[in-house]
Parts: C-alpha cells; sequence; structure tokens
C-alpha cells in the first residue's frame, strides 16, 4: 500500500473478455473494462446483470473463453488463486462462504498456523485487522453467534490479512441495516485513504454517495454508463 | 434431446437399469459384461442420445477407473506372466482380466444410470412413489436431486474462496489436508443446514407433511410396449442367469 493519492493507476484490466454460461448464450461479449488504485469504484446494475459475473472473472473464479484479464501487469490465467489473493481482495456476496473456523481467532489465524508462521507474528497480525475493522472485542467469540452484518467484516479482515492493493466487494450492503451501512463505509474510507483501489458491486445509491468517485452502469453484461462523480 | 424410446415409462427404465448391473455385479465374466455393455451402450443412445455430455460428466470418474484398474492388475497375480521384470511379474493375465472386469462393471452402471436420467426428475420422483416405495424416501430423493447442483456451485465457491485467501491446497503437505478439509467442510455443513432450515419452514408454512396417501398431477401410466419390453427384459435377465449359473456358459477364461 502507499501509493500517491490523486494518482490513478491501472491495477485491474480485462481487455475484450466473453463469457457464458450456458453455450451458444454468449452473456458477456468483447466487454473492456479497467480499474484503478486510489479510486473509489461503484459497479450499479439490477439483479442479474452480471454483476457477480464480471466480479468473479475479474479474479480468475471463472474463467473468461476469450480476452485476457490482467491483475498488476500480471496475466491471470497464469497465476495461482493464491496469488491473486495477495493481489485483489474478494468478498462473496455471501459471507457464509467465507467462514471457515468456529472461532474469529482461529478463523483469521489457521492460514498462518497451517504455513507454520511464528506465533507471535500471527498473533499481531491478528490483533492488526481486527483493529481495523473495529472488532478487538469479537476475538473469541464463536464465529456461528455472530451477526450479518459481523460475519460479513470478519470474512473482510480474513480478506486484509493478506494486505490486498485492491478490494473487490459484491454487494457488501445486503443484510445492513443504516447504522451498520456506516460502519462499513468507515471502514472502506479508511482502507481508501492507506491507498487501497476499492471497488463495490452494489445497487445501493445511497451507500456510494459516501464516497463519490467512479461510477459504472450495466445492464445484461454490457457496461450502458460510465462517469465520475 | 429426443430419441426414438425417449417416452417409455421410467419404472421401465429403472427396471432395466436394475436388471443390467445386476448382472453386471453378479456374473464376473469378461464376455457377459461386454455383452451387457454393449446393450447398455445401445439402449442409453436410443433412450438419450448424448454420449458427448456423458463423458464429459463423468470425466473425471474414469480417471479414476483407469488408475484403478491399472493398480489391479498390478496388484493381483495369477494365470501367465505378460510382463516381468526377471521373475517378478508385473502384469499377469489375471490381474488384466480383474482390471477390464472392473473397467466393464463400472462402465455398465454409468451407462444404465443414463437411460434413467433421460427422464425428468419429478418422472423420476413419481416412478418412485408408484413403485409403492415410502413417500418420504422419494421426496427425501427429490429434494437431493434438487439441490445437488445448488451444493455443487457452493462447494466450488468455497473451494475458491479458501484458495484466494492464500492457501494453496496442493502444496499443504499430506499432514495437514485433513486439518484443511474439515475448515472446508464447515461452511459447506453450515450452508446445508441452513438450507434445510428454511425449506423446512417454507414447507411447514404451505401445511406440507409427507402424508403416505397423496394425490398428483402427474400419474404415470405403463403402455403396451412398457410391458412388451419388461416381458422381454425378465426373459433375458433370467435366461443370462440359468445359463450362466445352471449351463457353465460361458466358461470360464484362465
Ligand atoms: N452458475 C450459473 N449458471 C447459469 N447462469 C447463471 C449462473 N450464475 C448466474 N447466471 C446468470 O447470469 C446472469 C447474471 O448473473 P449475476 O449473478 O452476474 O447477476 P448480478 O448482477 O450479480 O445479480 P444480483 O444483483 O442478483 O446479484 C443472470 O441472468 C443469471 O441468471
Ligand atoms: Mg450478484
Amino acid at each position: 500500500m502507499g501509493i500517491l493519492r490523486g494518482t490513478y493507476l491501472s491495477y485491474i484490466k480485462a481487455e475484450k473478455i466473453c463469457f457464458t454460461y450456458n453455450p451458444g448464450k454468449p452473456f458477456i461479449n468483447c466487454l473492456d473494462i479497467e480499474l484503478k488504485t486510489g479510486q473509489f469504484c461503484s459497479i450499479m446494475g439490477p439483479n442479474g446483470s452480471g454483476k457477480t459475473t464480471i466480479g468473479k472473472l475479474l479474479v480468475g473464479i471463472l474463467k473468461p473463453s476469450s480476452g485476457n484479464i490482467f491483475i498488476d501487469g500480471n496475466d491471470i490465467s497464469k497465476m495461482s488463486l493464491g496469488h491473486i489473493g495477495s493481489k485483489v481482495g474478494y468478498l462473496f456476496q455471501n459471507p457464509a462462504f467465507q467462514i471457515f473456523a468456529a472461532t474469529v481467532f482461529e478463523e483469521l489465524s489457521f492460514i498462518m498456523t497451517l504455513k507454520d508462521y511464528d506465533k507471535d507474528y500471527i498473533e499481531s497480525e491478528v490483533d492488526r485487522v481486527l483493529a481495523l475493522l473495529h472488532m478487538e472485542d469479537k476475538k473469541f467469540s464463536s464465529t456461528f453467534s455472530l451477526s450479518y452484518g459481523q460475519k460479513q467484516r470478519l470474512a473482510l479482515a480474513g480478506i486484509l490479512l493478506n494486505k490486498p492493493h485492491y478490494l473487490i466487494l459484491d454487494e457488501p450492503t445486503t443484510g445492513l441495516d443504516i447504522l451498520r451501512k456506516q460502519v462499513l463505509a468507515a471502514v472502506l474510507k479508511e482502507l481508501m485513504n492507506m491507498g487501497a483501489g476499492i471497488t463495490v458491486f452494489t445497487h445501493d445509491y445511497e451507500f456510494i454517495k459516501n464516497f463519490g468517485g467512479r461510477i459504472l452502469k450495466m445492464d445484461r453484461g454490457v457496461i450502458i454508463e460510465d462517469r465520475i462523480e | 434431446m429426443k430419441t426414438v424410446l425417449n417416452d417409455f415409462d421410467v419404472r421401465t427404465k429403472l427396471a432395466i437399469a436394475a436388471a443390467l448391473s445386476t448382472i453386471a455385479v453378479f456374473i464376473q465374466h469378461v464376455y457377459v459384461l461386454c455383452f451387457i455393455l454393449f446393450l447398455s451402450v445401445l439402449l442409453s443412445f436410443l433412450f438419450y442420445g448424448n454420449f458427448k455430455k456423458t463423458l464429459r460428466a463423468t470425466r473425471r470418474l474414469w480417471y479414476i477407473f483407469f488408475a484403478i484398474v491399472v493398480l489391479q492388475s498390478i496388484f493381483i497375480k495369477s494365470g501367465s506372466q505378460l510382463i516381468a521384470v526377471g521373475s517378478f511379474s508385473i502384469i499377469s493375465a489375471g490381474g488384466l482380466l480383474k482390471g477390464a472386469e472392473f473397467l466393464l462393471r463400472m462402465s455398465i452402471i454409468i451407462f444404465t444410470a443414463t437411460i434413467v436420467a433421460s427422464s425428468s426428475y419429478r418422472e423420476v420422483v413419481q416412478g418412485i412413489v408408484q413403485l409403492k416405495i415410502p413417500y418420504e424416501i422419494a421426496f427425501m430423493v427429490s429434494v437431493a436431486i434438487r439441490f445437488l447442483p445448488i451444493l455443487k456451485e457452493e462447494f466450488s465457491d468455497i473451494l475458491t474462496a479458501i484458495q484466494l485467501r492464500g492457501l494453496d491446497i496442493k502444496k499443504i503437505p499430506f499432514k495437514k489436508r485433513l486439518k484443511v478439509y474439515s475448515y472446508i467442510i464447515t461452511p459447506v455443513i453450515a450452508g446445508a443446514v441452513d438450507k434445510a432450515q428454511k425449506l423446512s419452514i417454507a414447507m411447514e408454512t404451505r401445511a406440507f407433511r409427507a402424508y403416505p396417501k397423496r394425490t398428483s398431477y402427474l400419474i404415470l401410466k405403463l403402455a403396451a410396449r412398457d410391458y412388451i419390453f419388461l416381458i422381454f427384459l425378465f426373459i433375458f435377465t433370467v435366461a443370462v442367469f440359468i445359463s450362466y449359473y445352471l449351463f457353465g456358459f460361458p466358461g470360464r477364461i484362465l
């Protein structure tokens, strides 16, 4: 992290990507998209317009049938998922898919433990991300008893352990009340200030009004508007 | 895909699957197995007509089968040696035969399954119900068929999510694999339990009960062609068993 504010560097770039779920019916046809660091970007569109699909394509969860995607200049078809995860954090629409362990501490530490990292280092890393997301008091809670919004922040914490330069969040505000949305907005602003680039897929205009920045609108797999607010 | 025999009753198809796979399991004879495989491929083609899809859907299984065949051929030693290093036999005729039998049997089961799969899942469930199998079981089958694709997609999302967190599953030492699997299973089970709870609430609100007596919009009726086919199938199956067990035909190869 630590990019000069005001300079927008291209970080994720998709060139002429095509994608389809069922053969014979192309869903995304020759789409170009470029996401930059230091900027808040929102991608809006109605249900089924292809937001989740594009998000998953950009981090290599789905593979385009043609076209290339680059993250920080690297072709993602040649990167492992772990390598992609260290550059771009992706928050799934449903946080339940991203929570693997029984307690918050274990959730945030198990991958480092599996990799035999030093105990003190693990402890300090876990404390770091918990502080970022204002969840210090939940360190030893059970993950099952967390509220929806807390689960989402925990999933985000897990992603931030990798120190990604860019965050892609798929519908992070569904199921959050006004207060929780404000908490999330504050957290995202802090991360922006630390230099991370953020893209949010959403149809919640109230939420993205907090940030301004770039707004892309899409419909049926096509970008129909690209403007800066 | 519509094929010649597509509108046979699903119970006829179930009977074919049951008869052919029973023969395949009980009669371990390469010639018989080859013949039954030929029959099931032929029937699968007539009923289903989509080989590419079958092969693609079962691609992983074939790799596993092939590995098992190779292992079996190596570890079972009987009959004459075919390949040997010095006096140490690597592949023997008996081992090869056992491997081939296994592969044939598995292929038969997969192809007969595609015959049943040519009916819609609603028909399969109704077929099971009309075979007087308790509705609880039929209902479980229908729920399983309905939710399997969703679980599969969720599972792949979960697997991706854990790898994006920086865990390269292939690089984890063998001893820790079990631990990794337990982490992967947690969200899978949590998701399944959650879905089961929501489903049961949704069913309650619609006053659904697994009553043994139910009326159904879809009623399957066996047509004349089904009866004729079933009679042929019965005679064929009995004939194969009698010829093999009573008359010892075809005889042993090794
Ligand atoms: N696994 C899948 N198999 C087949 N079609 C799919 C699959 N996932 C999504 N689709 C289809 O692709 C289209 C785009 O879906 P996508 O999930 O990307 O939309 P979305 O903009 O994220 O919608 P939402 O606002 O509901 O999250 C939809 O028409 C959907 O039906
Ligand atoms: Mg979506």
